[in-house]
């Protein structure tokens, strides 16, 4: 039995040590910061313009799920009627699409991204009120401060879980002042969650740049001050491992406005369905779906 | 023999089962960064546990209570016990549980890497298969001397026993990685789920050949047919469990929240699991102390001949 007892201890040492040394992988903190302002990139001082456009559903939304708060008699008491915000669709328009400039050039050939553009001083603000996040997605630049506040009389965590910037996790009792991060390099998107309501969920886009936007109810947005030049414009809504992206080319002129309207939905999604044989939901062979 | 040891190694393994359920829930509700500071809730020894802090501070409080029964039982050990590898057996416990703990607070400070909180589910295992030897040690049919069986095969029943217990042991490390390797809200690892199928399969065959050859070689025999059976009956309930926790978790990612369903329905899967291998231990440790692998036939105590075990 002494031998045994020894096995044991040695199992566990071994498993520990195997936690440990995974653990210390798992980081992403060791990523190289970028920065907003990129050392001797010039500033961009040309004209510019805007991207407008207006995104669609298409076909029958998803009805909203009523979610069920009694873990916590705050939020039901605050918010009595709180559902689930992934599709919110009003007359056949989709908010919450976060729409970006990806990449593409000025007119005078330079890319969006080799250019400097400042972080602004002010902050984004983030708030949790009757326990779901207020906005649902929100952009922000890299290294611009986001401020998270906590307008509930019950305590949130907040959880953001980027794969490119250090995952943290804080708690936020009611009551406590604002909790200010940033993101030092540029993601989209960076899942939030709360780990103490599970049905609290929001999105933040990070770029190196300030030319994105979030669809409003009525579907609008508005990129300002573009260069004129001619982009890739991406178009991401939640659903899915890692949601939704269109991509549409657009010029835009200078003093003028490049229209980039995008559509989701059913019928959108059968228009770009890949051909793959699904056996069961979680269990997909897209090989066989090529022939 | 003392009665006292032995009843409260039993509580001490039944409240071990009730914390890997704790555990199981601390997981299915996605609770287990319900705060962010270890050991105390949000600075507090107890906080006010509202929503999901509700689970992962109630499995502390839990684990703790545990931790201290574990303490009390190697005191009680250390004074009644005159065996003194079932002594050094307890204090493993203590050690075991505290490294338990210790993983318990690595896995939220690092914000639940797969690896750590796989490693914590597995050492939750081990924990119990510590509690479940101690119980066993300690009975009164552990200690009486029984009439030992010759061993009646071409495999010996010892390592048909070996073997299912080391699959049902990496069958729950497969488990534990697969219920760690995605929140309710995310899809399950396909290459996963294949490798907790494969090896459901492998434990079916295990445990399933060595309950038959209990039950060819020894029928009538209830020290060992006692739990061939039970560990049979919990394996069909669990293969149940586990298509049923599968298909309410395919649905789960489109659910708002963790729902009711497929909580509990996971949560009983993973102590099924721990109750298969619970009765696996018994099973095992009473093959090792009454069946024999020598043919030389001995008398025992004058009431009983058999074969001396090695």
């Amino acid at each position: 039995m002494k031998k045994q007892t020894k096995v044991w201890l040695v199992l566990s040492i071994a498993l520990s040590l195997l936690a440990l040394a995974s653990a210390c992988n798992k980081s992403p903190e060791t990523n190289a910061p970028e920065t907003s302002t990129n050392a001797g990139a010039k500033t961009y001082s040309g004209p510019v313009g805007t991207v407008t456009g207006v995104v669609v559903y298409t076909g029958t939304p998803p009805a909203p799920k009523k979610i069920d708060t009694s873990a916590d008699a705050v939020c039901g008491q605050k918010n009595p009627n709180l559902s689930t915000e992934d599709t919110v669709v009003k007359d056949g328009k989709l908010a919450n699409v976060f729409v970006y400039v990806k990449d593409g050039a000025a007119t005078d050939g330079t890319k969006i991204g080799d250019f400097a553009w400042t972080a602004p001083s002010t902050a984004v603000v983030l708030d949790q009120n009757g326990c779901h996040y207020r906005p649902h997605v929100l952009g922000i630049q890299t290294n611009q401060k986001l401020s998270i506040t906590n307008s509930d009389p019950t305590q949130h965590n907040i959880h953001p879980q980027p794969k490119n910037n250090p995952e943290w996790n804080q708690t936020q009792p009611n009551g406590a002042p604002p909790i200010e991060k940033t993101f030092a390099r540029s993601e989209v998107l960076i899942p939030v969650k709360c780990n103490q309501h599970p049905w609290m969920k929001a999105y933040i886009g990070v770029l190196k740049h300030p030319f994105f936007a979030v669809s409003a109810d009525d579907g609008t947005f508005t990129i300002k001050g573009v260069p004129a030049g001619t982009y890739t414009v991406v178009a991401w809504h939640e659903g899915g491992a890692a949601g939704t992206e269109k991509t549409m080319q657009v010029t835009v002129p200078a003093n003028g406005s490049g229209k980039a309207d995008f559509a989701f939905g059913e019928a959108a999604a059968a228009a770009t369905r890949s051909g793959s044989l699904e056996i069961m939901p979680a269990l997909e062979f897209p090989m066989l779906g090529k022939h | 023999m003392n009665k006292g040891v032995h009843r409260f190694a039993l509580l001490v393994a039944c409240a071990t089962f009730f914390l890997i359920i704790a555990g199981a829930m601390v997981t299915s509700h996605d609770a287990g960064l319900a705060t962010s500071d270890w050991p105390l809730s949000n600075g507090q020894v107890f906080p006010k546990m509202v929503g999901n802090l509700f689970w992962e501070h109630g499995h502390r409080l839990v684990a703790t209570s545990v931790g201290l029964l574990t303490i009390a039982l190697y005191i009680y050990l250390v004074r009644k016990e005159r065996r003194s590898w079932v002594r050094r057996l307890g204090l493993f416990g203590v050690i075991a549980v505290v490294a338990q703990g210790l993983l318990g607070g690595l896995t939220v400070k690092l914000m639940l890497p797969l690896a750590v909180s796989a490693a914590h589910a597995t050492l939750a295992q081990l924990f119990f298969c510590t509690t479940v030897s101690l119980a066993v040690f300690t009975s009164r049919s552990w200690i009486e001397a029984r009439p030992k069986f010759e061993e009646q095969g071409s495999v010996p029943l010892r390592y048909l026993c070996t073997a299912a217990l080391a699959t049902i042991f990496l069958q729950l490390i497969l488990g534990a990685t697969l219920r760690h390797s995605a929140t309710w809200d995310q899809p399950l690892p396909t290459e996963l789920v294949l490798a907790h199928v494969a090896g459901a399969l492998v434990v079916v065959l295990t445990l399933g050949s060595t309950v038959l050859s209990v039950f060819r070689r020894y029928k009538g025999e209830k020290y060992l047919t006692g739990p061939a059976a039970i560990a049979l009956s919990l394996l069909i309930v669990q293969l149940f469990l586990g298509l049923a926790a599968y298909l309410t978790r395919l649905a789960s990612p489109n659910d708002p929240q963790p729902l009711n369903p497929m909580v509990g329905i996971t949560v009983a899967h993973v102590a099924c699991g721990a109750l298969v291998f619970a009765t696996t231990i018994v099973l095992t440790l009473r093959t090792f102390s009454v069946v024999g692998v020598s043919h030389s036939t001995v008398k025992l105590d004058g009431r009983t001949t058999g074969v001396v075990s090695i």
